[in-house]
């Protein structure tokens, strides 16, 4: 609702301060194919963006080089299941909760405009996924043009009389110019290794998903992702070993939190790998490897073999996996050369893999497309995700591409294994955060904020905690920043708290002397045991140490700078605070009890804010007027403003057992005083509690 | 230790004994309360010959330091007499001693004497309280017995020399002279012939301890076990146990007896009955039980586990077959806290680190040691809530809210309910905030009343913003709880009164009413301004206002209009606008446009004229025009007032004597109001039977209940209050009288009021502190050598592990894969991989 209102500001300062470059670059132009906003590609993070673009009513466009959005989900995952939660049914009717739990739809004001409207299903079909976007696009009315498929992109010269922009290129050498680009292409590239042999290898791309193809095959499987192990447990009825290879041990999403690791979903394999029921998994380096092809030539070696195979057989390919250092020097396609000496069991007659295979699949996932980028406009890839992903700042724009930005799971090289930012139900929430950016910088647009007593900040913060779906899915890389200014503060929903150094020119807003918290939500930085016992804790003092998901606040007084970030503690998200507070982790994750929940965070704030944020009753405020030169914060902003809190006698009762009230009174009776004169009454007739007296 | 050398020279003893022995005269130490002796010059002397050791001072008191430090001394007499250690002093100022009570060093400097030896001189900022002079005096009379080492290669040449004779007890401080140090120093006073002490004070030693930090450990202590060893020439270290306890003498000594006590000690009854040294020595017991077949391996079990948990936990052995254990079988193991009451509880363990972690892990009530104890009281007590309306609500959780009174909107229901309803009133809440759930009460208890009052055309509903969170943010609520009412076609209105039950209802009366109430004769006028029209709201709106315009077209109206709509709900307010109206011009002599307040039938009736132009400052005026020139203050109209911010001149009228003697003073009191002599003030009074929070503030005010009525003037801005005399009559003339004394200054205030900054009542839970002090370093930046982020630490891990699999010879390859295609995720068991 708030992006909302900022619109309307900002179609407001664009009525009246036309002087922007973004304003006055229409008046000079003579072809249409100029925007404000070039968006590549209609998929998830494209049309996303596409929406916030289209409610400020900006000049943008998305350019689609296939004829509907989302093609990406036509082809992958390739056997056709969403492993993306769907969950229709959470007991509750908050809207902005239940996204918690709803991976797939995409943000935009239409309440019903949900996934769930093409699928009920809790894993749903992937076909559906482009017919929701489809939906997505025609019911918002966004400007998608299909058919364009950009080749190539340059950065014009910031000479040039727009500034700098980008210049893209189709297929049909049409230019489009755009003074920001926002890429939203995805992953499309699959990841690949060169090995010896790697061209007898079948990518997840392209192998044939009918399991009857496997029929009796011995398959070896590349990767240990999600995509191998979908691709195993297909063929797990049909083949007859599945060998999973890959580097690294496999990382089960349930233990690591990670969505992007092994999930639960996919992995029938792990059951019947410890079930000794002929499938296994091994970790050993790809770029040592070499697969070699065994034909007729072979046999030869062995007279007998020779008679019994040759028999039966139909010229079924055997494919060995060996090392490349056993490969004296380059085998040819035919490998005539091949000897045993060349084969890891000539050496090691237990070696795990030693025998052949029918097929060999690679699952290593996907990589982003660097090659449309001419070397003006081309983001450097990233290191951490082994090149993988562009290198994105804090605020997603690439690194040394001013103007353009990276949206969706490319984007992913911010929180690589450790948050949902390649996922939609994450990447909706740092598209979102990315068109604030672009609000500030290119229209002055600060980042919207509600302005709230710090009297309120209490509940403000339950209430996010409890229902917002940004921070809970973007955990650890989106966090709400609150600006304390004294007796006030300024909420800032879901920054993206990597960019903190940069805050002020991001977000339009200056720090005060007061300093600022952010909120957070992490899981806790000691992965015990995920089933074992004591993996929970529930109490409050020892919140810290909450390994699931949970609300931390963070207190600065100042703006931790570039250097503090990068020095932040071991598995921190952000440097040391000046105090922190965790929110001890609910099994529900209902954050609302008043001793465990509110009342410590109350004392946080107190510590935070300097002040005393306790509720007192009228009668304590009037007590706390008269008797002090300021009464508590409190009562001077409700008490005070004839606001105050009334009660009643039972609460009033309770107070005064709890010791919090005096006690030694007695409460008055209407009647019981019937002296005094008439006339003074009136004189001084207090409007409410002399209405009912009667003398 | 090097200061052990200090030692007087063999040329200053002698020159000392020959002057002892020219001096010395007999003579008793004349013993004062402190137990130290103060000696005259002869009885030093006489001392020094009796071979007894003794610790001196030689000075006079002339300083505060000297005299802090003589205090100490004296503390230190009891202490040290337990070990045959006397105290002394000498006053230089009458005695004389020479060397010691001349020079630089006098004062500055107090002698440990053995007979005739200086054993060594301190300095008196190193011996500067109790604890420091009985650790060093013992630490230097122990010189022999307590090893000091810094090395690991000392501390192994003392392992080496105790393996197979006796044990050692390995203790570390800081700092010298802290009560730690003295702990151990009066242990190794009693214990150092059985133990071989050694003492270090940081360094490499802990490393070898295991302590990871030695910089943050301030005092430790070992116990080493050599007795039991080989003597063997290997440099083997002991094996050895910590006191993980604060060290304090108690700790020590159980601390040994505990070492004394056997690793496992069996038994053939029930987990309750066992005696055995542990429960003596309030420390918990772990109880294992052995099946005959097993008994061998439960023995190793147990003596496994017994070393992990030694010190800490004792261990016993419960044989299951004895018919006196009454254990039911699914239960393996028992544990009894330390303390007299502490209950056996029973459990079923799978392995070892269950029950390592059971100790360990903090999950168990900690030994109660005092300073834990206290923290965990602080913390307990923390756990009370301090909120008086968080508190209040919590108590009432038992009974929830009658909701049925109420309307309970939700996202669709809440536009249709809306537009549908004449008067709809929605409190918007959320569940969690406390003052939204104390004034649901008052608000249901509002419902039930308009039912009562078969008013029908208002309806009460709700909305939880914590569940109906898009109806709360398309209506902008950034504030709960809020209350607004809702008519077909108009803006919504917030309600800006007292969360209460008689404010609320009031509102919602006042607001059935269109404001500005259009009269159209004169009739209806002197009707509205007496009451009459509106008996109803009479009770609730004494104060109406009304407009008064010469014409429909002024275009004063519609700013009155505005202003008029602003205060529906809290005021009536009628407007007559006529040429007629001006005969009520000419009455009040305004000029119109005017506004009339009123104060009913008998009271009076004021007129303003209006020349203010926004709606805004109209609202003020007429909220300024209601007030009263002498009101009570009640709990709720006290913020008005307190808006003039003037002096308070309050007269405090009893609940039981409000005769003759407070209707006197309240018409005392009126008529100095009606005489303009109290301008500067704001006089008012409060009735404490009504307003019963009154009397708290007198007692405030002048410390005690004084006699009633009291006239007390509060200056809230200087913060005086000034009491009038209790004996004087309160009349008019003495009251001015008093006031005048109050303004030139001669009053003594006989209060004050409170300048409480209203900081934070409790201090709050650092996790910062508790991260720093249970893991260290898990808190702290890192250092800008470490520049890797942890992520990618982790990959540079990985491609190192990858190297060490796939990269050297053939045959390790083989074996890396041969082996990770055998490790599962979790831990295989070691012995099976013992080549890795």
């Amino acid at each position: 609702m708030k992006v909302m209102d900022s619109c309307l500001l900002i179609f407001f300062t664009l009525l009246l301060t036309p002087v922007h470059s973004f304003t006055d670059g229409n008046n000079s132009q003579n072809s249409t194919r100029h925007h404000d906003y070039c968006v590549l590609g209609a998929g998830p993070a494209g049309l996303q963006m596409g929406n916030f673009l289209s409610r400020c009513q900006r000049d943008y466009i998305i350019l689609e080089r296939n004829s509907g959005p989302g093609s990406f989900f036509k082809i992958y995952p390739r056997h056709r299941k969403l492993i993306s939660i769907n969950k229709i049914y959470t007991g509750r009717r908050n809207r902005e909760f239940n996204l918690r739990h709803d991976w797939n739809s995409l943000l935009s004001d239409k309440p019903d405009l949900l996934f769930q409207r093409v699928s009920q299903e809790l894993y749903p079909d992937a076909d559906d996924f482009p017919k929701y976007l489809s939906m997505y696009e025609k019911e918002l009315g966004l400007k998608v043009q299909y058919g364009v498929d950009i080749g190539k992109i340059r950065a014009s010269d910031s000479a040039s009389p727009r500034g700098r922009g980008y210049i893209l290129a189709d297929q049909h050498g049409l230019e489009y110019t755009c003074s920001v680009l926002l890429v939203g292409t995805g992953m499309w590239d699959p990841q690949k290794v060169q090995f010896e042999g790697s061209d007898l290898v079948e990518g997840y791309e392209s192998i044939p998903v009918n399991p009857e193809e496997y029929k009796d095959q011995a398959v070896l499987i590349l990767g240990k992702g999600n995509s191998a192990f979908e691709t195993a447990q297909s063929i797990l009825g049909r083949a007859s070993r599945v060998h999973l290879y890959s580097p690294n041990p496999v990382r089960l999403a349930w233990q690591t939190h990670y969505v992007g690791d092994l999930r639960a979903v996919n992995n029938e394999l792990l059951d019947t790998y410890q079930l000794k029921s002929l499938d296994g998994l091994v970790e050993g380096g790809l770029e040592e490897i070499a697969i070699i092809r065994n034909n007729e030539d072979e046999e030869k070696h062995s007279g007998i073999q020779k008679k019994r195979s040759s028999r039966k057989k139909e010229k079924r390919v055997q494919l060995y996996l060996t090392l490349a250092e056993l490969l004296e020097h380059p085998v040819g396609k035919n490998s005539s050369n091949v000897t045993a000496t060349n084969l890891p069991v000539y050496h090691n007659d237990n070696f795990s893999l030693r025998r052949p295979y029918d097929r060999v699949i690679r699952c290593l996932g996907f990589r982003f497309n660097f090659s449309i980028f001419d070397g003006s406009a081309r983001p450097p890839s990233n290191e951490g995700t082994r090149g993988r992903f562009p290198g994105v700042t804090a605020w997603y724009e690439g690194r040394g591409t001013p103007g353009l930005f990276v949206l969706g799971a490319a984007a992913h090289s911010r929180d690589y294994r450790s948050s949902a930012g390649g996922f939609i139900h994450g990447f909706r929430y740092t598209v979102r955060a990315v068109h604030k950016v672009l609000e500030q910088r290119y229209h002055s647009i600060p980042w919207p904020a509600t302005r709230i007593s710090v009297i309120q900040l209490q509940s403000w913060l339950l209430r996010r905690v409890n229902e917002a779906s940004g921070p809970y899915q973007m955990f650890g890389v989106l966090g709400d920043i609150i600006l304390l200014r004294g007796s006030q503060c300024e909420y800032l929903e879901e920054f993206p708290i990597q960019a903190l150094p940069q805050f002020p020119s991001l977000s339009g807003y200056k720090l005060s002397k007061n300093g600022f918290l952010v909120l957070i939500l992490q899981y806790g930085l000691n992965r015990t045991d995920s089933l074992g016992p004591g993996r929970a804790e529930s109490e409050w003092t020892r919140a810290w140490r909450s390994s699931f998901l949970h609300p931390v606040l963070y207190y600065y007084d100042t703006l931790p700078t570039e250097n503090d970030m990068r020095h932040r503690p071991a598995g921190w998200p952000l440097p040391r605070p000046k105090a922190v507070h965790h929110m001890v982790e609910d099994f529900l994750t209902e954050w609302d009890g008043p001793i465990s929940h509110s009342q410590p965070l109350r004392r946080f704030l107190e510590h935070c804010l300097h002040t005393d944020l306790r509720a007192f009753y009228a009668e304590s405020c009037f007590r706390y007027s008269l008797t002090h030169r300021k009464p508590p914060l409190f009562c001077r902003q409700g008490y005070l403003r004839n606001h105050g809190v009334i009660g009643n006698s039972q609460l009033w009762h309770h107070a005064r057992e709890a010791g919090l009230m005096p006690g030694d009174q007695e409460f008055a009776s209407p009647d019981m005083d019937p002296l005094l004169p008439n006339y003074l009454n009136r004189a001084g007739a207090s409007v409410s509690s002399s209405m009912n007296l009667d003398f | 230790m090097n200061d052990l050398r200090l030692r007087l020279e063999a040329m200053e003893v002698l020159i000392f004994l020959v002057i002892l022995l020219l001096c010395s005269k007999s003579g008793q130490c004349t013993r004062n309360a402190t137990k130290v002796i103060v000696h005259t010059a002869d009885h030093f002397y006489e001392k020094m010959l009796s071979g007894k050791t003794c610790f001196v001072y030689f000075g006079n008191r002339v300083n505060p330091t000297i005299s802090l430090f003589i205090e100490q001394l004296e503390k230190s007499a009891d202490a040290l007499e337990d070990y045959g250690i006397s105290v002394a002093k000498v006053n230089c100022t009458n005695e004389h001693v020479a060397k010691y009570c001349t020079g630089e060093k006098l004062m500055k400097k107090a002698y440990l004497f053995r007979g005739g030896d200086v054993l060594k001189s301190f300095d008196i900022d190193t011996v500067f309280d109790v604890n420091a002079i009985v650790s060093h005096v013992l630490f230097t009379v122990l010189f022999d017995e307590v090893r000091y080492v810094h090395t690991t290669a000392e501390l192994q040449a003392v392992e080496t020399a105790a393996k197979g004779k006796t044990d050692v007890v390995l203790g570390h401080v800081q700092v010298l002279g802290l009560p730690e140090h003295r702990a151990l120093m009066e242990t190794a006073f009693v214990y150092g012939a059985k133990y071989q002490f050694v003492l270090t004070t940081g360094g490499p030693v802990l490393k070898n301890m295991g302590v990871e930090d030695p910089s943050s450990l301030a005092a430790g202590l070992w116990f080493l076990h050599c007795k039991g060893e080989s003597q063997s020439p290997h440099a083997d270290a002991c094996q050895h146990t910590a006191l993980r306890r604060p060290l304090t003498t108690l700790h020590i000594y159980t601390f040994l007896q505990l070492m004394e006590a056997p690793l496992v000690s069996e038994a053939s009854v029930d987990p309750s009955e066992v005696k055995v040294l542990h429960s003596h020595l309030q420390v918990p017991l772990l109880f294992l039980f052995s099946q005959p077949h097993t008994l061998a391996l439960d023995r190793v079990t147990a003596q496994t586990l017994a070393w992990r948990l030694r010190g800490q936990v004792g261990l016993v052995l419960i044989h299951r077959e004895s018919p006196d254990v009454k254990t039911p079988l699914e239960y393996n193991a028992a544990y009894k806290l330390q303390g007299e009451g502490s209950e056996v509880k029973y459990l079923a363990l799978n392995n070892l680190e269950e029950v390592i972690e059971l100790f360990t892990d903090g999950r168990l009530p900690e030994e109660d040691y005092d300073d834990e104890e206290e923290g965990y009281e602080n913390w307990a007590t923390l756990d009370v809530l301090d909120d008086e309306v968080a508190e209040s609500v919590y108590r009432d959780r038992g009974q929830s809210p009658d909701m049925d009174a109420v309307t309970e909107l939700t996202s669709d229901t809440f536009h249709s309910a809306v537009a549908e309803s004449v008067h709809l009133v929605v409190l918007f809440y959320v569940k969690w905030d406390a003052v939204s759930m104390a004034f649901m009460q008052s608000y249901i208890e509002v419902s039930i009343l308009l039912e009562d009052a078969e008013i029908s055309d208002v309806e009460l509903a709700v909305v939880d913003c914590g569940e109906w969170t898009d109806v709360c943010s398309s209506q902008q609520i950034s504030y709960f709880p809020t209350v607004r009412l809702y008519r077909p076609h108009e803006p919504a209105q917030i309600y800006r009164g007292m969360l209460g039950t008689e404010s609320m209802k009031r509102f919602i009366m006042l607001s059935r009413l269109v404001s500005p109430f259009p009269l159209f004769t004169p009739e209806e006028v002197t009707s509205f301004l007496e009451g009459d029209l509106f008996q109803k709201h009479s009770a609730i709106a004494p104060v109406p206002v009304l407009g008064l315009f010469s014409s429909i077209t002024d275009p004063g109206i519609s700013v009155f209009n505005d202003a008029a709509n602003a205060l529906r709900g809290e005021t009536m307010v009628g407007l007559f606008a006529d040429r007629r109206a001006e005969q009520w011009g000419v009455e009040y002599s305004v000029t119109l446009p005017a506004i009339l307040v009123s104060r009913g039938p008998e009271g009076q009736t004021e007129a303003h004229s209006l020349y203010l132009s926004t709606p805004e400052q109209l609202v003020t005026h007429i909220q300024k025009a209601q007030l009263h020139t002498f009101p009570e203050l009640t709990v709720e109209n006290l913020p008005q007032y307190l808006e003039l911010k003037k002096p308070l001149l309050l007269l405090f009228v009893g609940a039981e004597d409000s005769g003759q003697e407070s209707r006197g003073a309240l018409e005392e009191m009126r008529s100095l109001l009606n005489q303009g002599r109290l301008d500067r003030y704001m006089p008012c009074w409060i009735h404490l039977g009504r307003t019963p929070a009154g009397k708290a503030v007198l007692e405030a005010y002048l410390g005690s209940l004084p006699i009633l009525p009291a006239l007390v003037l509060s200056h809230v801005s200087t913060g005086e209050v000034f009491h009038y005399p209790a004996g004087s009559p309160l009349m008019v003339q003495p009251i001015l009288q008093w006031l005048q004394r109050v303004d030139d200054r001669e009053e003594l205030p006989a209060g004050v009021i409170g300048e409480e900054k209203w900081e934070p009542p409790v201090p709050f839970f650092d996790f910062l502190g508790v991260m720093d002090q249970e893991v260290p370093g898990y808190a702290s930046q890192r250092s800008p050598k470490t520049k890797s982020s942890l992520s990618e630490r982790e990959h540079k891990e990985n491609r190192d592990t990858q190297r060490g699999i796939c990269s050297s010879s053939e045959r390790q390859f083989l074996h890396g894969a041969q082996n990770s295609n055998e490790s599962p995720t979790t831990k295989p068991p070691v012995a099976q991989h013992s080549e890795l």
